[in-house]
């Protein structure tokens, strides 16, 4: 949790996941990107308080008078849930709880010799929600975006021939974007994506990967 | 025991409450004093007059969305799961990091969220909304005081600003519009939408810079 990142998510990216309207895969990999970066929650803060006057300033509207007796009664037949320890703490919140709760396979499938994917199931057609893992050194093929891809690194680096992009960073892949991401030599590097439609490998041997990397979501 | 303190007035709860607090964090807002004494103590009526001043605008908030999935028995829905939710998560409430009033929004906002996809999703969701935010532990806390100051000034700044641009917070944050949906709806291009949200949290210092961060 340090504050190191270098990449983040848009101002306005920021405003809609504070207002609640960012879409489920775009929510997940903005709040995976908050568990690193200390500059972006901050601003999330100043932004869930304009959220907070705003509820305090809006319409009310009178409640059934016997709601506060309906509502204690749900609480005294409710048990106390047990607080979750947090399973793995240097992972984010949200993709603890997606390796929990919506991993589609227990184990990591191999797309090529040098990238592994694992897939989730989140609930929503736009986007394909995974893991990727490049191995340490590995070289991932040259291809283009035919969507939008975000990725945030969750361990290690990885880089393409733009710059390198470390723990916490967050990219957005337009369609049109093409590149090579290549995996550090020094460990492996897993990144949380959402991807939108599916990528196009422009190396002529790719063909032979491209069911593998079609868009699946779950 | 001392003579002198037959004379106290104030009631013992309160005395109760505020002795929690030192110095000048007393000033801290009521609904956020009220929170803590519900985390702190399971104290019912202390949570009796939260709902009492929360449960209405829970209600509003539940009426102002429009997207899909709304339905007419969401406002009394909401505010019976977000209430239930005030209660169980009390505890960890931090009073360093939110004041209770936005503490709540970021509860109301998640739930709401919920209930609406459940109602246009037949699809079975494996992940509510909560799953996606985190509090990590933050490197420097802010006191009581500034936290309330904070909360303040953006209360006086948000009383302050041109009709079109609260319009356009009111549209994004208690609507729930995206900003591609506040485009069409106000047949605005969706960079006149951006930039006018952005000029509205820049003049409440929200947001310090003027353009968009790519």
């Amino acid at each position: 949790m340090n504050n190191s990142t270098n990449f983040h998510p848009t101002d306005s990216m920021l405003i809609e996941f504070s207002a609640g309207s960012l879409g489920v895969a775009p929510s997940i990999c903005v709040s995976a990107h908050l568990h690193f970066c200390a500059s972006c929650r901050a601003q999330l803060k100043r932004l869930d308080q304009v959220g907070g006057q705003l509820l305090g300033a809006s319409n009310s509207f009178a409640v059934d008078d016997d709601a506060f007796d309906k509502l204690m009664e749900k609480i005294d037949r409710a048990e106390e849930p047990v607080a979750q320890e947090n399973s793995n703490r240097k992972m984010p919140f949200s993709v603890n709880k997606l390796l929990s709760k919506a991993l589609v396979k227990d184990s990591w499938q191999r797309l090529t010799s040098s990238v592994a994917i694992a897939r989730f199931r989140t609930g929503q057609e736009e986007f394909e929600v995974a893991l990727h893992k490049i191995f340490a050194g590995g070289k991932t093929p040259k291809h283009d975006h035919h969507g939008l891809e975000y990725t945030v690194v969750l361990k290690g680096s990885f880089s393409d021939e733009h710059a390198v992009y470390r723990e916490g960073d967050f990219l957005v892949r337009k369609p049109g974007d093409i590149h090579q991401p290549m995996g550090a030599n020094n460990g492996d590097c897993i990144c949380l994506s959402a991807l939108s439609a599916p990528i196009k490998l422009t190396n002529p041997l790719g063909f032979l990967m491209q069911p593998w990397l079609r868009i699946n979501p779950m | 025991m001392q003579a002198n303190l037959t004379n106290s007035e104030a009631p013992p709860i309160m005395d109760e409450r505020i002795a929690i607090f030192s110095g000048a964090e007393k000033r801290s807002d009521q609904w956020t004093l009220l929170l803590i004494a519900v985390g702190q103590k399971r104290d019912r009526a202390a949570f009796a007059q939260l709902f009492k001043h929360f449960g209405p605008l829970l209600k509003g908030f539940a009426h102002a969305a429009r997207n899909e999935g709304w339905f007419p028995g969401l406002g009394d829905d909401l505010v019976q799961e977000v209430m239930i939710k005030v209660w169980q998560k009390a505890h960890g409430f931090n009073a360093e990091k939110a004041s209770a009033t936005t503490w709540i929004y970021t509860v109301a906002r998640n739930c709401r969220i919920d209930m609406l996809r459940r109602k246009s999703n037949t699809q079975h969701l494996p992940l509510e909304n909560e799953d996606f935010w985190s509090e990590p532990d933050e490197e420097t806390p802010i006191s009581i005081l500034q936290q309330k100051r904070s909360e303040d000034r953006v209360q006086t700044a948000l009383a302050q600003l041109p009709k079109e641009q609260d319009e356009i917070l009111r549209k994004v944050y208690l609507e729930g519009k995206s900003h591609a949906e506040a485009s069409e709806e106000l047949g605005l291009p969706l960079g006149t939408v951006k930039s006018r949200v952005r000029l509205a949290l820049q003049k409440m210092q929200i947001m310090i810079s003027a353009e968009e961060q790519e």
